[in-house]
């Protein structure tokens, strides 16, 4: 029982493990100064091989952020109308619809995405290539927005039944309670939310590989393809060799130091906000 | 006495708000459902003209511009077997030590826990990366079903230990000092009285590993592989039902179509194996509010 | 605590003119008034006067609907699913609490509560007295005088005025009841209802917290419900006694504290305040 426990716990050094071997032949040629700095990723040219990561992370940030940017207001209102306006039944439906839709497979929203968002973009701004860095934040967004509704529902919910009967001992009308006492009670769990949906957001591949459009540069409007990490790792990785290889596994490296500071800091919060209660 | 200025007004400007909360919400709510509901309005559309059974078990052709999905929906199931082997006793034993015998807030256990928790987060695309070198180099597995499979395995491992934890932390407290008191040794307690008690957590959480297992692309793209012929052994390589949609979408010209009708049928399955978790859990969860 | 002794029949600072004796001008009146939830009957046809400016204390064991009835004085009950409140209630100047489209917020601003567990929002003492405010049409700049106004009345003043900014919470569990009384009291409510207010606290911060109930009144009308007997002695003008009957807790006797503490009519009653049963 110890030695599968042993085996569980330490399979993400096993991965860390592993991809750190895999990467040491870039970091020890000294080859990071570049992929850091250098903004042209071609790893394919035989005259002039360039090996920069700063475009792709640009274009993961900024898919990410922007697809948090869209899915929070959404998610958010919809968690409020659910807990504070709409019928119990409606409610109850309404998050086992969500449940559902947590489970959808990121490839199936990245077809769609690929299928029906792209086409759309193109019509509305014409001239464009439609798979831009806004598809790939509409159909992530899309994505997440399931999360955000329901961590931000779960912190509604948690606000204590004390502080809604004082607002209302006081003569509080329902916006004003949810404005200046639920919202501002809630606001760490709905901050965990949107972290976890960071988390799951930035390590997505699926969903942004199909619609992005897969050039690596640094966008100058929404409507520019860019290609994020995840991508560059799933489209190259079958063809890769020597350096090249090395490469797209520090840049897995850098995937996972993102996702685990981002788990790191929300473990950190919650130990922060009830120090109390442990696990649960 | 400060004069109370106009409450009727102040209240009146919170009552716009109040309104517009109510009217954004609901138009919140309409667009997550109205999304929803267009996802599955244009995979059916796309997709449903093609699907019979002759689809389902045909062989791909054409590399997936005809034929069917047969040979795919088997590798599928194949890595979903391969992938339960492992995490299925994995993932239990490892919820079994950190329930029954470690000791709570231990540095071992808090190792443990923060390591299952850790690769919870790994994205699935460094699986990919992983279960390529590991497995496929370092085991010699090469592409394959199995080597697909356990990559899996490690990605559901968090989600089955998380569940079947929590699962045996919600069995009442005094189930043990009874079976001791019984005099029944440790295992004994924990393969007649816990886990049995503990099985409808576990089968939850397994239905939502199947369901995260079945809709996972990036770490099987180097794993499993992309070949489309019948699988003969666990050796072979095999494409998984997402890893086909996937390869339709972006490398197969005119693969459209095909892959609506293929991402038709995930979706399909992944509503069911979703349901079943769903409606599993809260029949259990009434059950336990009803005994207890 | 300078509470009053149980043998003085009134507390010594009655203002003059508001005898304790039940033909004071009624503040609230309740008519047959009745609480269900989903069918199970919480409270049945109670009929009272209360008095203005005086203390009217609600005793009884507990789940006998007292604090139904206190709640159904400011319409807390609306936020129960599935409560129903049959019978009237009116205030002194004719408004009809009860009627389906009285203005709720209002009302509840003009009959404040205090609950048993102090409830200050999680946020600075300045905010908690903002956010009520503002909701009653208090102009910015009148908040500040307001706020020290009650703080002072309350007597925490001294003990806060340095820390406004800082979060309520940290306050000690007195000191947190006195800042939800004073949350109450900013409002300028025609009465006030207290839910056990002392009973989640230690004794000394009980008694501090009897003393400033005892100090409001005549300045406005108070209801209390207490478990504490004694407490109800020494400081109610009017008590009401509620039990159990036929499954739903009615009133058994009401009247002046002194007659129904020393000789009360109902049995039951008169077991419940001698300590021998309840």
């Amino acid at each position: 029982m110890g030695l599968l426990a042993l085996v569980a716990g330490g399979m993400v050094l096993l991965i860390i493990g592993y991809l750190l071997t895999n990467a040491w032949p870039a970091i020890q040629a000294g080859r990071l100064g570049g992929f850091f700095t250098d903004t042209k990723w071609q790893p394919g040219s035989q005259r002039d091989p360039r090996f920069g990561v700063v475009s792709m992370l640009t274009a993961s940030f900024l898919v990410t952020f922007l697809a948090v940017a869209l899915a929070l207001p959404v998610g958010l209102a919809c968690a409020i109308f659910h807990r504070f306006y709409a019928p119990p039944v409606l409610e109850r439906w309404n998050r086992r619809m969500l449940e559902l839709l947590i489970g959808v497979p990121a490839v199936v929203f990245g077809f769609w995405g690929l299928m029906v968002v792209v086409p759309l973009l193109i019509r509305l701004a014409p001239g464009t290539p439609g798979q831009s860095l806004l598809a790939g934040s509409i159909v992530l967004g899309f994505m997440i927005l399931p999360i955000i509704t329901l961590t931000s529902q779960a912190a509604l919910q948690a606000v204590p039944a004390a502080q809604l009967q004082a607002a209302a001992g006081l003569g509080m009308g329902r916006a004003r309670t949810i404005w200046c006492v639920v919202l501002p009670a809630a606001k760490g769990g709905i901050g965990t939310g949107v972290l976890l949906a960071l988390a799951r957001a930035i390590g997505e591949t699926m969903a942004v590989v199909l619609v992005c459009g897969n050039i690596p540069q640094i966008p100058k409007s929404l409507f520019d393809p860019v290609r994020p990490i995840t991508s560059t790792i799933a489209l190259e990785m079958g063809y890769a060799t020597a350096s090249h290889k090395a490469l797209l596994f520090c840049a897995g490296l850098i995937l996972v130091l993102c996702t685990a500071l981002l788990v790191g800091w929300i473990s950190f919060r919650r130990a922060d906000s009830d120090p109390g209660t442990g696990g649960a | 006495m400060p004069s109370v200025s106009k409450p009727a007004a102040r209240r009146a400007s919170f009552r716009w708000l109040d309104r517009s909360f109510a009217v954004a919400g609901g138009m919140a709510a309409l667009v997550s459902f109205g999304l929803f509901a267009w996802l599955i309005r244009d995979l059916v559309r796309l997709g449903m003209p093609r699907i019979s059974w002759e689809f389902l078990t045909a062989e791909v052709a054409d590399a997936g511009r005809s034929g069917g999905i047969g040979p795919v929906l088997v590798s599928s199931v194949l890595i979903l077997v391969c992938c339960l082997g492992l995490a299925i006793p994995l993932g239990t034993g490892c919820a079994l030590w950190l329930a029954e015998y470690a000791r709570r807030g231990s540095v071992p256990a808090r190792l443990v826990t923060g390591g299952v928790d850790l690769l919870a987060s790994v994205p699935s695309i460094v699986f990919g990366l992983f279960g390529m070198v590991f497995f496929g180099q370092t085991l010699r597995m090469g592409f394959s079903i199995l080597s697909g499979g356990l990559t899996l395995a490690c990605m559901i491992l968090p989600m089955l230990v998380r569940t079947t934890l929590s699962a045996l932390e919600a069995l009442p407290a005094d189930l043990r000092p009874a079976a001791a008191g019984l005099g029944m040794t440790r295992s004994t307690t924990i393969a007649k009285v816990l886990l049995p008690a503990a099985l409808p957590g576990i089968v939850i959480g397994v239905t939502l590993g199947i369901g995260r297992a079945l809709s996972e692309t990036a770490a099987l793209i180097f794993t499993s592989g992309y070949s489309t012929r019948w699988p003969e052994t666990l050796s072979d390589s095999g494409r998984a039902l997402s890893v086909h949609i996937y390869d339709l979408a972006l490398n197969v010209a005119n693969g459209g179509p095909m892959a609506s009708s293929s991402a038709l049928v995930l979706l399909a399955l992944i509503l069911v194996v979703n349901s079943a978790a769903v409606t599993l859990s809260e029949r259990w969860l009434l059950k336990r509010h009803q005994t207890s | 605590m300078n509470a009053p002794s149980i043998s003085l029949p009134f507390p010594a600072d009655v203002p003059a003119g508001s005898p304790a004796t039940g033909d004071a001008t009624a503040c609230l009146r309740v008519t047959g008034l009745t609480v269900q939830y989903r069918g199970f009957t919480a409270l049945r046809d109670i009929t009272i006067d209360i008095p203005e400016g005086e203390i009217t204390a609600l005793v009884g064991p507990s789940g006998c609907g007292k604090s139904s009835f206190l709640h159904s004085l400011n319409r807390l009950t609306d936020l129960v699913p599935g409560c129903r409140v049959t019978g009237s209630i009116h205030l002194a100047d004719g408004t009809e609490v009860t009627h389906p489209k009285a203005d709720v917020l209002t009302l509840r601003g003009r009959v404040g509560i205090v609950f048993q567990r102090p409830n200050p929002f999680p946020q600075s003492i300045r905010r908690n007295f903002e956010i009520p405010l503002r909701e009653h049409g208090w102009s910015k700049e009148d908040i500040p005088d307001r706020m020290e106004t009650v703080l002072r009345q309350v007597g925490l003043w001294n003990e806060v005025h340095d820390r406004l900014h800082k979060s309520a919470i940290a306050l000690s569990g007195g000191q947190l009841q006195r800042l939800c009384i004073a949350r109450a009291l900013a409002l300028e409510p025609a009465v006030i209802l207290f839910d056990e207010p002392c009973s989640a606290l230690d004794p000394l911060a009980s008694g501090v917290v009897e003393d400033l109930i005892h100090s409001l009144r005549g300045q406005l009308t108070i209801v209390i419900v207490t478990h504490n007997l004694a407490q109800a002695r020494r400081i109610a003008d009017h008590a009401a006694v509620f039990w159990v009957r036929d499954g739903a807790g009615t009133m058994v006797e009401h009247g002046p504290a002194a007659r129904v503490f020393s000789s009360p009519a109902d049995p039951d009653a008169g077991l419940y305040l001698s300590g021998a049963r309840g």
